[in-house]
């Protein structure tokens, strides 16, 4: 079979899913036997930019007018294109406090020299609200399991499939002592797509969402177990607003 | 007038940007900084945020550098509140960070900076020709992302360091087993160093240049010290105490380039690891003594270049304290306890550290109840920007009359010399 043709890209953020490729260590000279990389220019100035893509890697979220030139090329040029990163799956950080108007907060920062910046979106968006995307694999980063595990599936034909149920049943298999419940502390797991297996309250540290909304999520049941335990609702806002927010519908809609 | 994209989009660099030169005759008449990464407003955001929830969100400025955005953050934050930590912490910080440091130069001196020596458009492509080194390097940069996850719970994007301490301690059982890792990565070291030291020597531009680091309390380290000392050309040096770091970066707005830039007395500097050795040059120990002679590195140095050996020096010391860090830690100091009560109060507080790539500095005002008033990141990328053009400037002068591929390759190794961090320079300003 010919190896597929890759190509991974980086649009708004901090690089950290290209990175986590790159931090494969004992994996990555074995990866690039079995796949035809193309483009990754975190990793080589060696670049195609014509080539058809098998498999498209989309890492960050959409701010800059390039950023969505960028990501429409490489949708027309892939068969399959995947957002890596909960930046290119929900927004992830450029996609917080949608209510703080951009504009305003760039002229804040950077002065006159804001004028400047080419803006597309009034905040970070997801790909999907510009692109078809096939598959995603969440995460901030993503998890080295779920990308190893997500190339597996595709070198084999299948799709990539990600976790449904939430944090806090990979938490409970760990059998850790409840953050939320036992501790009073401000923990969202419940409502946070498993995956990382419970990465942060297995440390005692609570869960702060960063790999997106479970399926189903059920956030007033959250939200009211939280102010039951005190806490007040500019908080849990808050703290729901960093990660694990729902897509809105009004950014669902998809360009394709 | 002559033009030289350095790469629409810089390769083998983190984040999104290309840099675009404009000549006339000799002169560079104009520099682009073109930052291609969008603007987040990552310090606006963080206003009103409670500071328990400050680093989670500021260490995804940079996923390279994020565990040192983190704790910097987490330095400014203890240091607004007046929150003193135990010994144990600051040992399992000092760990920390120094993973951190192995991790990135592993990466950036092997993978990133060395196949622009060899002609090679990346690793993997040098990877057919020298697989034992870029394996040994694999397995370096491993070791940091290994020891980095010990500690903070993750490689990218710490969770387990918090406010007063840490979520869990590390088991001795795995320091132990990093321990053995790292008594390998000392042994295998020379014959990294021998790879970096056999690399073409190349000249790009011949300079002096003003150096700044932090000043590294009695022991080679990138986490504690709250002042930063400047090294000037003439070999004269100022202090200036953390919290009055404004007056290291003064920053401002050049009409001829998109960046803001920093200067010292009007003059440029340089942060990163060899601005490190010139200020702290009387704590380099055994390991880094060897290291600078085998590699050849006469202090202070005359080209950029430089700060590609100035890295693997570091790492050589960095894995004997390391080492020397465990052992403390595994001789009593690894006390089983939980993170120190932090007291929220009203006030500003910075951090003052070194990330891979040069000074960083973090600096937050709280108000009563603990929540963000306003926020201050100066990232090293920023701070070394005027010295990238400095250098521009002078290799352009000095060769003038080679052709233009030959030119761009020049600029383009002094600006990955430096190990730019695009992701970073979250106070870079682009005007059109």
């Amino acid at each position: 079979m010919a190896k597929p043709t890759v190509g991974i890209f980086g649009l708004t953020g901090c690089a950290g899913d290209q990175l986590l490729i790159l931090n494969c260590e004992d994996e990555l000279l074995g990866l690039v036997h079995l796949l035809d990389i193309r483009e990754f220019v975190m990793a080589s100035s060696a670049r195609d930019e014509l080539a058809r893509l098998d498999i498209a890697l989309v890492e960050g979220a959409v701010v800059t007018d390039r950023d969505e030139r960028t990501l429409r090329h490489v949708r027309e040029r892939a068969n399959l294109l995947i957002a890596i990163g909960a930046c290119a799956v929900t927004g992830g950080i450029p996609g917080m406090a949608p209510e703080l108007d951009r504009k305003v907060l760039f002229r804040e920062i950077y002065g006159d020299g804001a004028d400047g910046f080419d803006l597309k979106a009034e905040r970070g968006r997801p790909l999907s609200d510009f692109v078809k995307v096939d598959a995603v694999i969440p995460g901030c980063p993503i998890e080295k399991h779920e990308f190893l595990g997500a190339i597996a599936a595709l070198l084999q034909g299948n799709m990539p499939r990600v976790k449904e149920y939430p944090v806090c049943t990979e938490c409970r298999l760990r059998e850790n002592r409840c953050l939320l419940i036992q501790d009073g502390a401000m923990c969202i797991g419940s409502v946070t797509r498993a995956g990382c297996n419970a990465r942060c309250p297995s440390l005692g540290v609570p869960c702060i969402g960063c790999r997106g909304p479970a399926v189903d999520a059920n956030f007033p049941s959250l939200e009211a177990l939280l102010v039951s335990k005190g806490f007040e609702a500019k908080d849990i806002h808050d703290k729901l607003g960093v990660f694990a927010r729902l897509p809105q519908p009004a950014e669902a809609p998809c360009a394709d | 007038m002559r033009r030289l994209t350095l790469v629409d989009e810089l390769a083998r660099v983190e984040g999104n940007g290309g840099i675009t030169v404009e000549l006339e005759g000799e002169n560079i008449r104009k520099i682009e900084f073109n930052i291609f990464e969008g603007p987040r407003a990552i310090e606006r955001i963080l206003q009103g945020r409670p500071a328990q929830d400050v680093a989670g969100i500021v260490c995804r400025i940079c996923a390279i550098c994020a565990g040192v955005h983190y704790l910097t953050s987490v330095k400014a934050t203890e240091a607004a509140f007046g929150t003193r930590v135990t010994e144990t912490t600051e040992l399992l910080r000092d760990l920390f960070v120094r993973a951190g440091n192995i991790e990135s130069h592993a990466l950036h001196v092997f993978m990133l900076a060395a196949p622009d020596y060899l002609g090679y458009p990346g690793s993997i492509a040098m990877a057919a020709d020298h697989p034992v080194e870029v394996k040994l390097a694999l397995r370096l940069k491993k070791l940091g992302n290994t020891l980095q996850e010990l500690v903070g719970g993750r490689a990218i994007h710490p969770v387990n360091p918090v406010l007063g301490g840490f979520g869990r301690l590390p088991q001795a059982v795995d320091l132990i087993v990093a321990r053995d890792e790292l008594l390998w990565a000392i042994d295998a070291l020379p014959a990294a160093l021998d790879f970096v030291a056999a690399l073409p020597s190349t000249e790009v531009c011949s300079a002096d240049n003003t150096y700044a680091a932090l000043v590294m309390p009695g022991r080679y380290g990138y986490f504690a010290g709250d002042e930063i000392e400047v090294v000037r050309a003439d070999g004269t040096r100022q202090r200036v105490p953390g919290n009055e770091y404004r007056n290291l970066t003064n920053e401002y707005v050049l009409a001829h380039s998109f960046a803001k830039h920093s200067a010292f007395e009007g003059q440029p500097f340089a942060v990163g690891a060899l601005s490190r050795l010139v200020v702290n040059r009387s704590l380099v120990s055994g390991s880094g003594q060897n290291a600078l002679k085998r590699l050849g590195l006469h202090l202070p140095s005359r080209t950029p270049l430089d700060n590609n050996l100035a890295q693997a020096i570091e790492l050589a010391m960095d894995l004997e304290l390391a080492l020397e860090t465990i052992d403390r830690l595994l001789q009593g100091a690894l006390v089983p306890q939980a993170p120190v009560a932090v007291k929220p109060r009203a006030g500003t507080g910075t951090g003052v550290t070194e990330a891979p790539r040069g000074l960083l500095v973090h600096s937050y005002t709280y108000n009563e109840d603990g929540r963000i008033v306003a926020a201050d990141v100066i990232t090293p990328t920023a701070m070394n920007a005027a010295s990238i053009e400095r250098h521009f400037q002078v290799a352009v002068s000095q060769h003038a009359s080679g052709t233009d591929a030959a030119l761009t390759k020049k600029l383009e190794m002094i600006v990955r010399a430096y190990d730019p961090c695009i992701s970073c320079s979250v106070h870079l300003v682009r005007r059109s």
